[in-house]
């Protein structure tokens, strides 16, 4: 998503709930790990984005992920993007 | 599924036909030139977006919260989506794409799920037959709330206690500048002050509207009064979860912006009420609505120390800066960086100290406004001038020009001062405007007392003052954002005549970049006839409408490509014509030096000649962690004088007279500088005396323009100006944005002015009339009662009279 001062690179997981019992335990666990990485913002009841640099994203996608499976989620749907297409000075393509 | 309509229907009606640009006859750069929209404005002929229209279209409407935080315990649909008329009711399960959005940050909801954070937050939209039944329709809605505390300020969610806004806390950003030694900087003299500037609103005229049409092929046009067409353009492409190129924009009439179109407010929701019928669909906000559909002015609070020699030389500057960003982040991002980068203003300062932090609250998000962030620095800097001059016993202006920054120095960001940096000038040619007459006082016409035609004084405890200040600001955007601009221009032979048509996607809100760029192909290419092209997404971006950057790049960009299509004229004129020497384009021919040649026409027969250019701007450089570096693009300079008149009983202010110097590069067009500095400076007026959207634990006292002030033509005064023009050597024709610095620094001025008056520190700005009484030094929580608090310490008037 191009814009001005846009992060290098956007983390959207989506966590998988594994029962049916209306816990959000997973959910919950996860939030406050992405939280906990000072780059995350809510995208969705059970989707939270994680913007910034390249490296901290990629760190803290595994560490917001490791909470969601240890917290028992069944899975993590994970999409990253590189804003490519936010041009910055030199990289345009 | 919400919708009582088969989905995927094909449009009802044909695409929206795309309206012609009118041919205008453009006068050169630097000519006096009428703007082509002027007249059908006045005449009440220009199309809005409110004004769209198209048969079978919707018409869509937007259930907000009225809670300022709150979770959502439930949301039912149903009622409303059985109501006839209604053709669809869309919560955030029906966001096909990204569920949020934001400029800079994607952390703002397309429509609320589990919380709201604000008061007038979106929760679902409806599309009805009729507007009123989609209003109707909102009321059928139901929405559990479990209402929660507010976050009120920006000092309460700096707290360690206070509720987390979002996941990552509450602060937004921090931006630190570190200068030279401040910790041990020593100064004769130092003063310190505390100011606060209130939430401003762009109030612009024309309220938030657009048109979706679906294409029948999954993708959607959408006519949209914005600043920014392709940053709108991908954002919405995301949350509907098409492809950009599913997406059109076209910009359509815009009714004011300031800052305040720079974000998304039914972009998104028009469109997926669109796809979600087939059908078209119209928005349009009504008055209290747009005040919560749009960003506003930060409000802030800042602390200043600063400390002088005793002749007066700056030896440090300490400040810190708290900005309440509200409950999303918007362009928060570039309004914390401006702050901390001019938060000593024009001078040379050899050691400084400055903090800026933006946090999120569950007020109404803030965002772009013009002047951004270097309008609420501007404002303390020059308070604390004042300050210090008095504490000096110097006069005010000759300390400002005792510390005025020069080309060569270093602001205290560590970016070298470029050329023309002309501070010492524009504050000496204020200086040098002579005062205002002053009338007697008994006799005026009442009109052109304080209080005007209230009859509240016949001119008894009337006081003048004068004020100064000076203010600068970034021209376009920076710290590394490659905010670039598009054009493409053709140039053909239409009813006889050689025509111009010129095609960017930037948005004209009303400053007069249609007029700017017809004069720039008529400049360049010699030609009398300009058509400019409807602004759309079908060409490349051309960045925002904000930052006074517009005239500047896309500029530079309609420049650069009449400037290929002109080569491409003589390429042919020397192939067929056998010309060797220089040529020129004037007046419809081709010249060799002042020899005629051919007429244009002729050269270009049946062919049409296009070319398309893209303008980059030389590169900037975000700051480091000491906020040290090359940040900005472009520092545009002006100064003010105010003389006002105060009624220091009643506190009522009459604004006697604006001088004004600025370094404008290059006048472009005369009637259009004119206009910018005086719509500039009446917001500076608006700000310094009467605007302020009031916000009380996170909710809009004031969502009208009853009750929202707004200066009239019987409130501005008269503007006295003298233009610089000092090419910038970078810039096209030595040009310098133009349409911020009015703003920044009359304020300050106006302020002073009512300080010189009154005597009273005015530390808060709008100034109300208990501040300018000497009453209290800001305004009251609740207003005063008989046997309330407020009302003792008020007292009798008879009695306030004898202090």
């Amino acid at each position: 998503m191009p814009g001005y001062e846009r992060a290098e690179l956007t983390a959207e997981l989506k966590v998988l709930l594994s029962g049916g019992d209306g816990s959000r335990a997973e959910i919950e666990a996860a939030k406050t790990a992405a939280g906990d990485t000072g780059l995350a913002h809510e995208a969705g009841p059970e989707t939270m984005v994680l913007a910034g640099g390249r490296g901290e994203v990629l760190d803290a996608v595994t560490r917001v992920v490791g909470a969601a499976l240890d917290a028992g989620a069944g899975g993590v749907e994970l999409k990253i993007e590189a804003q490519g297409d936010a041009p910055r000075f030199g990289k345009q393509g | 599924m919400t919708t009582n309509v088969p989905t995927g229907a094909m449009p009802q009606s044909p695409p929206r036909v795309r309206p012609r640009a009118p041919v205008q006859r453009p006068g050169r750069v630097g000519e006096e030139s009428a703007r082509v929209d002027g007249v059908p404005k006045v005449r009440g002929e220009f199309e809005y977006s409110s004004d769209l229209w198209m048969d079978g279209m919707l018409h869509g409407a937007t259930l907000r919260s009225p809670h300022p935080h709150a979770e959502i315990r439930r949301l039912d649909t149903s009622e409303a989506v059985e109501m006839a008329g209604v053709r669809a009711v869309l919560t955030h399960e029906d966001v096909p794409g990204r569920k949020v959005y934001g400029m800079e940050i994607p952390d703002q909801p397309v429509l609320a799920w589990e919380r709201v954070r604000y008061q007038g937050e979106p929760v679902a939209v409806v599309a009805a037959d009729h507007p009123e039944t989609a209003r109707r329709a909102l009321e059928k809605i139901r929405v559990e709330y479990e209402v929660l505390d507010p976050v009120a300020s920006a000092e309460e969610a700096m707290r360690d206690d206070a509720p987390k806004l979002h996941l990552s806390g509450n602060v937004l950003r921090r931006v630190k500048v570190l200068h030279g030694d401040p910790a041990n900087a020593a100064a004769d003299v130092s003063v310190s002050g505390e100011y606060e500037v209130g939430m401003q609103d762009q109030a612009f005229l024309g309220p938030e509207s657009g048109l979706a049409v679906p294409d029948g092929q999954g993708g959607v046009d959408l006519h949209i009064s914005t600043q920014w067409l392709h940053i709108d353009r991908d954002q919405v492409a995301e949350s509907l979860g098409l492809a950009p190129e599913q997406v059109r924009l076209t910009l359509s009439g815009v009714g004011g912006a300031f800052g305040g179109r720079e974000d998304l407010s039914m972009q998104i929701h028009s469109c997926m009420l669109a796809l979600e019928t087939g059908r078209p669909v119209r928005m349009v906000y009504n008055r209290e609505e747009s005040f919560y559909g749009h960003v506003h002015r930060h409000p802030c609070r800042m602390r200043f120390e600063h400390g002088a020699t005793r002749d007066g030389k700056l030896a440090y500057v300490k400040a810190d800066l708290v900005f309440d960003g509200g409950a999303y982040a918007s362009s928060s991002n570039a309004v914390c960086l401006n702050a901390a980068t001019f938060a000593c203003g024009p001078y040379h300062v050899p050691n400084a100290e400055i903090e800026s932090h933006m946090l999120y609250t569950n007020n109404p998000p803030c965002g772009a406004m013009r002047g951004f962030g270097a309008v609420q620095a501007c404002f303390a800097h020059e308070s604390q001038m004042d300050r210090l001059a008095e504490a000096l016993g110097m006069d005010p202006v000759d300390l400002r020009l005792r510390n005025a920054i020069e080309p060569g120095m270093r602001f205290p960001f560590g970016q070298e001062v470029p050329h023309p940096a002309p501070v010492r000038e524009i504050l000496e040619k204020v200086r040098s405007i002579p005062m205002p007459e002053e009338q007697e006082l008994a006799g005026r016409d009442l009109r052109e007392l304080p209080g005007g035609v209230s009859n509240v004084t016949h001119g008894e405890d009337v006081r003048r003052g004068v004020g100064y200040a000076v203010g600068f600001k970034n021209i376009g955007f920076s710290a590394g954002f490659d905010d670039y601009s598009t054009a493409r221009v053709t140039l053909s032979v239409e009813e006889g005549e050689p025509l111009a048509r010129v095609h960017t996607a930037a948005a004209e809100v009303g400053q007069g970049l249609v007029t700017l760029q017809a004069q720039i192909a008529r400049t360049e290419l010699g030609v009398g006839r300009v058509a400019v092209e409807p602004a759309d997404t079908r060409v490349g971006s051309a960045g925002s409408t904000s930052a006074s950057r517009q005239s500047y790049v896309t500029g530079a960009a309609v420049k650069g490509a009449c400037e290929r299509v002109r080569e491409r004229v003589f390429g042919r004129v020397r192939e067929e014509l056998g010309e060797e020497g220089p040529l020129t384009l004037d007046g419809d021919e081709v010249l060799s030096g002042r020899r005629f040649v051919a007429p244009l026409a002729e050269v270009l027969g049946d062919d049409e000649v296009e070319e398309t250019a893209e303008y980059h701007h030389r590169e900037t450089h975000p700051l480091d962690e000491n906020g040290q570096g090359d940040a900005h693009l472009q520092f545009a300079f002006a100064a003010h004088r105010a003389v006002v008149e105060v009624d220091t009983e009643l506190g009522l202010v009459r604004v006697v007279e604006i001088a004004t110097s600025q370094d404008v590069g290059k006048v472009m067009n005369p009637q259009s500088l004119e206009g910018q500095i005086e719509g500039g400076i009446a917001q500076g007026l608006g700000l310094a005396l009467l605007e302020e959207i009031q916000v009380k634990e996170g909710k809009v006292l004031n969502a009208s323009f009853t009750d929202y002030l707004l200066p009239t033509i019987l409130d501005m005064p008269r503007v006295r100006m003298e233009i610089l023009e000092l090419s910038d050597p970078e810039a096209p024709y030595g040009l310098k944005g133009v349409g911020e610095p009015p703003t920044i620094s009359s304020t300050p001025a106006i302020v002073a002015a009512l300080r010189d008056a009154t005597g009273q520190p005015l530390t808060r700005i709008p100034v109300k009339p208990e501040q300018i009484a000497g009453i209290s030094s800001k305004p009251p929580d609740e207003p005063p009662q008989p046997g309330s608090a407020g009302y003792a310490e008020i007292g009798r008037l008879d009695e306030r009279r004898e202090h």
